[in-house]
């Protein structure tokens, strides 16, 4: 584990090398529905602070800016671990050829260019991304917060009080890793998969390779399965709520991908490799919350 | 003899200097921010059409968003001050009193008590609705009488 990974980096370098366009920006603006007007995808430290704080002073915004710093760079605190955690589960890294070729098409990405580099996942492959992506989000969401013990049951209730960034991050997990590429009955045959899932299979999964070293002790397998399926409860709500469809998500992608409604599997595959949601949205979770922190302790 | 008189004395003061560093840093040492968790129940209680909701709980720190019908009116803290000299400062020049403790206006979103010397604790407005008199009055609703118990 390589904890003190950020040691040169501050949360503010992060943040300001954030994207403020391109396919990832874009695919997280077309989700933004279950968030109405309150993602301004932050991608300046100072900006962030003013808007978090609701201060414009500058000796103040400084102090807090300066507890920010101590704070993060106290690895007991949690900030740098959440901050990797959320940055290494994203595939969209390993494929930054892709990402950026993609980036740089202008308004909108022809699918079909993509056809010969993009790979579909088989089911199962899908549904342990969509439930690795879960169990990250729960790691990320106990490092960040503090909170003690396996954090499933904190998590869950959680779920409920998500809002902006945190929110549109979790609408992207459902929407990209689970009914874009499985479809209607992604819970379904996730739920399945997951319960009859082995420790050998997920130990071949690249994604969970990643995480391991975060999990709690015991059985990681245990872990998994139980964080998984205490979610699926909050999933199901949040696609009622929000009426999360197939065609209605793809309608949303239409505005800058163009691709046709048979080649899903593929728009699935070109999201996996060229949006990097988790990771985008996760530092911007991180930072606020440790600018909420800095600004109770300034 | 005049010069071995003068080393014996230097290493005496090196000596004594030495002591008294080492009990000053033991001090320092000794005293360790408290856990969060200890702070949780001394929060204010959910009362009609609010919601306390916990947000963070770290060493030497909890925090909790209050809620009204659903939105964050504001946020609610207590952090231990023990390593952080620029939260005590503020309150030296403080006449305010909240509670009998010393306060402050800490920006213009935020006010703050400094309780038994040690702990920070805070309320911020995140609406406009939310104005210093609710700040205060959410402030004195903290078990700040447990609070100062915490205490050395």
């Amino acid at each position: 584990m390589l904890f003190g990974l950020f040691k040169d980096k501050t949360i503010e370098d992060h943040i300001n090398k954030l994207p403020t366009g391109g396919v990832t920006v874009k695919a997280l603006q077309a989700l933004d529905f279950v968030v109405p007007g309150t993602w301004d995808n932050p991608t300046n430290f100072d900006q962030l602070l003013r808007t978090v704080t609701r201060e414009a002073d500058a000796a103040f915004l400084d102090g807090v800016k300066k507890r920010a710093m101590t704070l993060w760079h106290d690895q007991h605190q949690g900030y740098q671990k959440a901050l990797d955690i959320y940055t290494r589960v994203d595939t969209a890294a390993e494929a930054v050829g892709l990402a950026t070729f993609a980036d740089k098409i202008g308004e909108s990405v022809k699918l079909l260019s993509f056809l010969e580099k993009l790979t579909p996942k088989a089911e199962t492959s899908q549904t342990i991304d969509l439930a690795v992506k879960i169990i990250s989000e729960l790691l990320g969401f106990t490092k960040l917060n503090g909170i003690p013990g396996d954090g499933i049951g904190d998590f869950v209730k959680a779920l409920e009080e998500y809002a902006g960034e945190a929110r549109i991050r979790m609408a992207a997990i459902v929407a990209f890793d689970g009914i874009i590429p499985l479809g209607p009955e992604f819970l379904n045959k996730s739920a399945d998969a997951v319960k009859s899932l082995t420790t050998d299979r997920l130990d071949q999964h690249g994604g969970f390779q990643k995480l391991k070293g975060y999990l709690p002790g015991g059985s990681s397998l245990d872990f998994v399965q139980r964080g998984f399926e205490a979610t699926t409860g909050w999933m199901e709500g949040f696609v009622n709520a929000h009426q999360l469809s197939r065609e209605g998500i793809a309608g949303k992608l239409r505005g800058f991908i163009d691709f046709s409604e048979d080649k899903l599997e593929y728009l699935a595959a070109f999201l996996d490799v060229s949006v990097h949601y988790f990771g985008h949205t996760g530092t911007q979770s991180v930072a606020t919350r440790l600018i909420e922190r800095a600004a109770s302790e300034a | 003899m005049r010069s071995l008189v003068l080393l014996r004395l230097t290493l005496a003061t090196a000596l004594a200097f030495a002591v008294v560093a080492t009990t000053a840093c033991s001090k320092q040492a000794l005293a360790k921010p408290l856990p969060g968790g200890v702070f949780n129940k001394l929060f204010p209680k959910a009362q009609a059409g609010y919601d306390v909701v916990f947000t963070q709980e770290k060493e030497g720190f909890a925090q909790a968003a209050l809620k009204k019908a659903g939105s964050e009116v504001a946020m609610l803290s207590i952090s231990d001050v023990v390593g952080n000299g620029d939260a005590t400062a503020k309150f030296a020049q403080s006449a305010e009193k909240i509670a009998d403790q010393p306060a402050v206006a800490n920006g213009s979103q935020g006010t703050a008590i400094l309780v038994a010397n040690r702990f920070q604790v805070q309320v911020r407005s995140k609406a406009d609705s939310f104005t210093a008199d609710d700040r205060k009055a959410w402030i004195e609703r903290f078990s700040l009488g447990d609070l100062k118990a915490l205490a050395p």
